[in-house]
């Protein structure tokens, strides 16, 4: 066991080492009101914001701290999967965000939690949207064709269930092919990029 | 701990079973589902030779012509004043899209053989019983929420061909569907949102291709034109409306820089075609940045220009610029309407610039040009010698036209039987200014601002003999006139006010002989056709597009998005259902 002498001396220590080394800024981080709001779903937001649809950050950033952000996982067989729920009470897709690393087909499968309320999905996707209809505490599957690169949104149509809270986006990353871009020197980009 | 974090890694099961399957939007409706086989038997030669089948509009001027002409002539000078709705068909707005303030109904619908081709904002599709606005078949391409857009979220129309149907989607994509099903049958990407591009341009088939062009040259993109294959979607070619170092017209760029990187140029307006010369006419935009010449001195080939292109490889074989060293965003797109004079083949072009231009299309020559609104911005003499007067500058100029034009895109028509050329004129002037910005890839890059809502806007439908370029008859109105107008046979000109009312004129002494409220302000492309015997006239209502621009005292006027089609009482026969 440590004497309190020499932890007292280590914190102290530690300190002075985060104000060295990043300042005041960082060392007022370290209060308790700050350090509560670093859930896991922000450390994902601050740590993915970074390589998702660089030009709407700001939005994005806004809507992921609603519902978090999910990355699709691209299958064997080149279809792109992920799974979205709707908890209970809260008006809210989570995750709010899917992220399709590549055009092509989504399948997502979708459960409504809420002991409130049926619920219905409004998705994007070539050839029409897709419907889903969601009684309360049932799961259901959407299969989409998206190309992007851009993001798209989706939304519950039932009664204002969006406009509580309930929209969400479907973001494509990647670029169109070479053969649809513009052929020129590459071109100085919006600044943070 | 290890528990823990295993614990952590393993997925929840699915709480409940997968019992619902999500299906599409329209199959909770009265789509049918298919629409008959009328375009499997549209070819070039059908297309070439639409003149000979009045019934129809088999393209998105009409004609290859850019005519907007039709001889139909059931309805006419005489009995227009019965004209009332036949049907009406409306598709709204369900949830969030791409400029929700700014959509707007712009298209021409193609019409053959009793179905009704019509594509609407964001990606929508429809295949339509032209008698009764039965919903046959339902496409949509989604468009992402981010597109960067200049203006509005439109689609100027579909082309029909060997059983397929084109759409340019905003998103730079051009879909070709199964005319039967609205199946897809391919798609090709053509144009790059991430660099500021999009596309609202009405494609055009010629032979076996089919052909689109680009927009967003308010965000320094360099223009082109794309030729597919019609079967297989294969590129066949792109020309760059921008000439790189080295290629002919790079002299009109600084020498040195980027300039011609960002020069702009789109080409979002369908051409004209003359089958006999093989020469399609596209117009081209306005150069980068709109208001700040200084970036790019030198006349910035090939903008605010028309370029006569090959069809099978792209040569450009002639130009003619419209504006050089464009500084008021006077984009050279309008359309280009093809007539023949004492045997001559000529082409006349109401310019944004406020100048009406009569060329000798076989070789670009000027044959007569001539102011047909108020023009403060620059001279151009009978020669065709231009002489810019009043430019941009920090402070603010004032200048005429606006950046709208005199005319915006929405286009003039021409009648044979009267040789009067039609035009929807926009009377109003603008104070331009000029701020050297920074270029950043996909951001806008207007080099300065126009302010139009100080200033006040009106508008007339003006009627000017081809031959000589004389006005014959105006029609005045207190807004601008921004749809296109339609001439018939029965000696009628149609075209649509900013609050709704749709127009019949006597296209022979401009008289309004009857009027109908559509409810939405007309900023887009009315046709007519004929089923069973019976003619029919189709106009598309819904307000929108770069309304600041153009008619910013009605930036507040009902927005819409319905397809109202008038026919004569008395007559017709049930449709294809």
């Amino acid at each position: 066991m440590c004497p309190p002498g020499r932890v007292l001396l280590a914190v102290l220590l530690a300190a002075m080492l985060s104000v060295a080394s990043g300042g005041c800024t960082y060392a007022r981080l370290a209060r308790p009101e700050v350090l509560k709001q670093v859930t896991p779903p922000v450390a994902r937001m601050v740590n993915y914001l970074p390589e998702v649809d660089r030009p709407n950050e700001a939005m994005i950033a806004k809507m992921f701290a609603l519902g978090g952000l999910s990355h699709a996982e691209l299958g064997d067989d080149g279809v792109m999967r992920d799974r979205v729920r709707i908890p209970s009470g809260q008006f809210i897709w989570t995750p709010t965000i899917i992220v399709m690393p590549q055009p092509g087909e989504l399948e997502l499968v979708v459960t409504n939690e809420d002991e409130f309320s049926h619920h219905a999905a409004y998705f994007p996707s070539n050839g029409d949207r897709q419907y889903l209809h969601l009684p309360m505490q049932s799961s259901g599957r959407a299969v989409l064709n998206l190309d992007g690169p851009g993001y798209y949104w989706f939304a519950c149509p039932v009664a204002n269930h969006e406009g509580r809270g309930m929209l969400g986006l479907i973001i494509v990353e990647g670029d169109v092919p070479v053969t649809a871009r513009l052929d020129r020197p590459t071109q100085p980009q919006p600044e943070g990029d | 701990m290890l528990l823990l974090i295993a614990a952590c890694a393993v997925k929840e099961p699915d709480p409940y079973p997968i019992e619902h399957h999500a299906k599409s939007f329209h199959s909770m409706s009265e789509v049918r589902g298919n629409a008959p086989p009328v375009a499997e038997r549209i070819d070039f030669a059908r297309l070439r030779d639409a003149r000979s089948e009045p019934h129809n509009w088999l393209t998105y001027y009409g004609a290859y012509d850019g005519q907007r002409y039709s001889a139909l002539d059931q309805v006419n000078r005489n009995n227009v004043d019965r004209l009332r709705p036949e049907w009406t068909f409306q598709f709204g707005q369900i949830g969030l899209q791409a400029a929700p303030a700014t959509y707007s109904f712009e298209a021409a619908p193609i019409v053959i053989d009793g179905v009704m081709f019509l594509s609407g904002w964001d990606g929508y599709v429809w295949a339509l019983d032209a008698v009764t606005g039965g919903e046959l078949w339902r496409y949509k391409h989604e468009i992402p929420l981010d597109t960067p857009l200049c203006c509005g979220n439109v689609n100027r129309g579909v082309a029909v061909a060997q059983g397929k149907v084109f759409l340019a989607t905003l998103s730079g994509r051009l879909v070709a569907l199964d005319a039967r099903t609205g199946d897809k049958v391919w798609t090709k990407a053509f144009a790059d949102p991430r660099a500021g591009e999009s596309a609202t341009i009405a494609p055009l088939v010629v032979k076996d291709m089919v052909f689109v062009g680009s927009s967003g040259a308010e965000f320094g993109i360099r223009g082109h034109i794309d030729a597919f294959d019609v079967e297989t979607g294969e590129r066949r070619w792109r020309r760059y409306t921008i000439p790189a170092p080295g290629e002919p017209g790079f002299e009109s760029w600084p020498q040195d820089g980027e300039a011609w990187a960002r020069g702009g140029g789109s080409t979002w307006i369908t051409p004209a075609y003359d089958p006999e010369l093989d020469l399609m006419y596209w117009g081209t935009g306005n150069p980068s940045p709109d208001y700040d010449g200084g970036v790019r001195p030198g006349d910035n080939l090939y903008t605010s220009s028309v370029i006569a292109i090959d069809p099978d490889d792209g040569t450009l074989r002639w130009h003619y610029q419209w504006t050089p060293h464009d500084q008021w965003d006077y984009d050279g797109n309008n359309e280009n309407i093809l007539f023949e004079r004492d045997g001559r083949k000529l082409l006349a072009h109401f310019d944004k610039n406020g100048y009406l231009f009569i060329l000798d299309r076989r070789d670009g020559e000027l044959v007569r040009v001539g102011a047909f609104t108020k023009t403060t911005w620059g001279d151009i003499n009978a020669s065709g010698e231009v002489t810019a007067r009043n430019e941009p500058s920090p402070a603010g100029t004032i200048a005429c036209p606006g950046p709208a034009g005199g005319k915006e895109w929405n286009h003039a028509a021409y009648s044979p039987r009267t040789g009067l050329l039609y035009a929807p004129v926009i009377e109003g002037c603008a104070t331009f200014m000029q701020k050297r910005m920074e270029f950043r890839e996909s951001l806008p890059y207007w080099g300065g601002a126009a302010d139009v809502a100080g200033h006040e806007q009106r508008g007339s439908v003006k009627a000017f003999n081809a031959s000589t370029g004389a006005l014959v008859w105006s029609w005045s109105n207190e807004h601008p006139m921004v749809s296109s107008i339609l001439a018939t046979g029965g000696d009628l000109v149609f075209a649509g006010e900013p609050d709704g009312d749709f127009n019949a004129y006597d296209a022979g002494n401009g008289e309004l002989l009857w009027q109908f409220n559509t409810g939405s302000g007309l900023h887009g492309n009315p046709v007519t056709y004929s089923v069973n015997g019976r003619q029919y006239i189709a106009v598309p209502s819904g307000w929108g597009g770069w309304i600041e621009g153009y008619a910013p005292e009605m930036l507040g006027s009902s927005r819409g998005n319905a397809l109202f089609v008038f026919a004569l009482p008395n007559g017709g026969e049930k449709g294809v259902r």
